[in-house]
């Protein structure tokens, strides 16, 4: 058992806990930083940018984002390079833009974040490379709720192998981290809903969900977290996964799940609707 | 013009880790070797495809995944850096490659007529994939033969492994016709690993070869099971087992680059050339070709 004197104690209680303000779940395909004008898209942007709105008028010190799209397999990586530069093109959709980044990494929280999770088991690392390819999928959300990249971010990766169990850690290690860090904080789970895409090319102004099933599953999804039964959500993941194929086993909830600790607050979706066939949605939490 | 031909294929693994022991100039990080029994088979490849002098070099690669259709590089120059996002701190290369785009376009155009969904990639900022850049660096490190690459278009299995591996077949047969319409003398390239499944903690020193062995025992002897087949080629056998290999090993040739290249080259039932086996993070690696230089 450790001992703490009367002193850290007394520190420790006085130390300022770091809020989490709000929390998305938000689409990171390219296809909505395009121009094209097809009706969903302009949902989604639309949602994105009410969701920029309230995120500026809580004024952050930090956005901590999960992307599906930055893929790993040696565990969870965590982002250290302070000022990650460069100019990103989607190896899918390179049609749809070129996304030139400039963005500043909080390299002592995520630094302090990839070290609790480490300490709870999980394989961790952290990449400072000049030249490191940063995801569509962070850089999208960038574009929309962070544009001047004024907000500094931290970034963590989704492990290809990592269960419910170890994305709840995951999260709970970002909690903890940002507690200790007294910073108020926006998270974002940066993930699509139902991952089924069209397999060729279609008209934009046409798209439409793939699947009508996979629709009915998003909207039960959204439903449930609108009336705050995340734990439901948590419970049916694995049904969800199976059916409606989500982005990457839906396991970015989870993950911000363990950074919320599973609360009972309702999530607004402020946007829903298909890219590509697949699901994509803009949900808020508002949480203080 | 004379007609096209392909003088021979090769598997030619992709882990960064080759190129990372063999220290480039090209690759920044640095390392004290490692892997030389896959380095060293690369070696005596590079010697035959030099004195082959091909026109081009067409890699299909799993690290370029393309949801609508099969692409292809399309845009004639193409330089940076490429820096591995699974493995960083050992793959930081700056490229720069030559893209023989007018067999792209044929290229494109056969695999619609086989009613393939394809695009050509015209982005000229576009990222080339460290599984493309590998293969090539590996065969040919000076990098004085044009190339092509093609994306492993992973959607046919949303549908199932047989149906993937259809059009990998289907894509094979267009690159052969593509090849003869053109007059290339070319050189294919799977950049495919075999079994898959690996550790995910790696050694403190990476390239410690005290550490390198393979996942299991099961992955072992399917990769050697694989691979006598190739060596006695005894191809129709080899494709009949594929799905199974793929699926008991999450072998890496499900992403299709095997399939599409025996399918370009018409099966051949020929021996081919184990130059070297090793494990790399516990998944199976082996350098093959299929000489064809032979039979024509």
């Amino acid at each position: 058992m450790i001992r703490l004197s009367g002193e850290t104690v007394r520190k420790l209680l006085l130390m300022p806990k770091g809020t989490i303000q709000r929390a998305y779940i938000l689409p990171g395909l390219p296809h909505l930083a395009s121009q094209i004008p097809a009706a969903s898209w302009e949902t989604l942007r639309r949602g994105f940018r009410q969701a920029a709105e309230h995120i500026q008028q809580v004024k952050p010190e930090v956005l901590v984002i999960y992307s599906t799209q930055w893929i790993s397999v040696l565990g969870h990586s965590f982002q250290t390079n302070p000022n990650p530069k460069g100019l990103h093109v989607d190896e899918n959709w390179y049609e749809y833009g070129d996304f030139p980044f400039d963005l500043r990494v909080d390299v002592d929280l995520t630094t302090r974040a990839a070290a609790i999770a480490s300490s709870l088991g999980l394989a961790t690392k952290t990449v400072n490379y000049n030249g490191f390819p940063v995801d569509t999928g962070v850089l999208v959300a960038q574009r929309f709720v962070n544009p001047q990249h004024t907000i500094p971010l931290v970034i963590v990766s989704c492990n290809i192998y990592a269960g419910q169990e170890d994305s709840l850690t995951l999260g709970r290690a970002m909690r903890q981290a940002i507690e200790e860090s007294g910073k108020r904080t926006v998270v974002i789970a940066c993930t699509g809903l139902s991952g089924r895409f069209f397999t060729e090319a279609i008209d934009p102004l046409q798209d439409r969900f793939s699947r009508a099933e996979d629709d009915t599953w998003n909207r039960r999804v959204l439903e449930r977290i609108a009336q705050g039964k995340n734990s439901e959500v948590l419970l049916g993941s694995e049904e969800y996964a199976k059916t409606a194929v989500p982005d990457m086993g839906f396991k970015a909830f989870a993950w911000l799940m363990g950074v919320l600790g599973t609360p009972a607050t309702p999530g607004q979706t402020l946007a829903y609707g298909p890219v590509w066939g697949t699901g994509a949605a803009v949900v808020e939490y508002v949480l203080a | 013009m004379t007609e096209g031909k392909i003088l021979a294929g090769f598997l030619a693994p992709h882990p960064p880790h080759l190129v990372y022991g063999e220290n480039p100039e090209r690759n920044e990080p640095r390392s004290t070797g490692g892997w030389e029994m896959l380095r060293w088979a690369y070696e005596s490849c590079r010697e035959k495809i030099k004195a082959w002098k091909p026109d081009v070099i067409l890699v299909h690669s799993p690290h370029w995944m393309t949801i609508v259709g099969h692409h292809f590089l399309r845009v004639p120059h193409l330089q940076g850096l490429s820096v591995d996002p699974i493995f960083p701190h050992i793959f930081r290369y700056r490229y720069e490659m030559k893209v023989d785009v007018d067999l792209a376009d044929v290229c494109y155009e056969e695999a619609q007529k086989e009613g393939l969904v394809a695009k050509k990639m015209t982005n000229p900022n576009f990222r080339v994939d460290y599984g493309t850049i590998v293969s090539l660096h590996m065969l040919n490190p000076d990098w004085d033969i044009p190339i092509l690459g093609i994306s492993a278009n992973n959607s046919p299995y949303f549908y199932s492994t047989e149906i993937g591996q259809e059009q990998m077949i289907k894509l094979g047969r267009a690159t052969a016709r593509a090849i003869a319409k053109t007059g290339r003398r070319v050189v294919l390239a799977a950049s495919n690993t075999l079994s898959h499944l690996h550790y995910d903690r790696e050694p403190e020193l990476v390239e410690d070869m005290n550490k390198e062995v393979i996942f299991n025992n099961n992955q072992y002897q399917w990769d050697m099971r694989v691979l006598e087949l190739m060596r006695k080629g005894k191809t129709d056998k080899l494709m009949t087992i594929l799905p199974e290999f793929m699926e008991k090993t999450a072998a890496e040739v499900k992403s299709g680059g095997l399939t599409w290249m025996l399918s370009a080259m018409g099966f051949p039932q020929i021996p081919a050339q184990v130059h070297g086996y090793w494990t790399v993070i516990g998944t199976g690696n082996a350098v093959v070709e299929w000489d064809l230089t032979q039979r024509h």
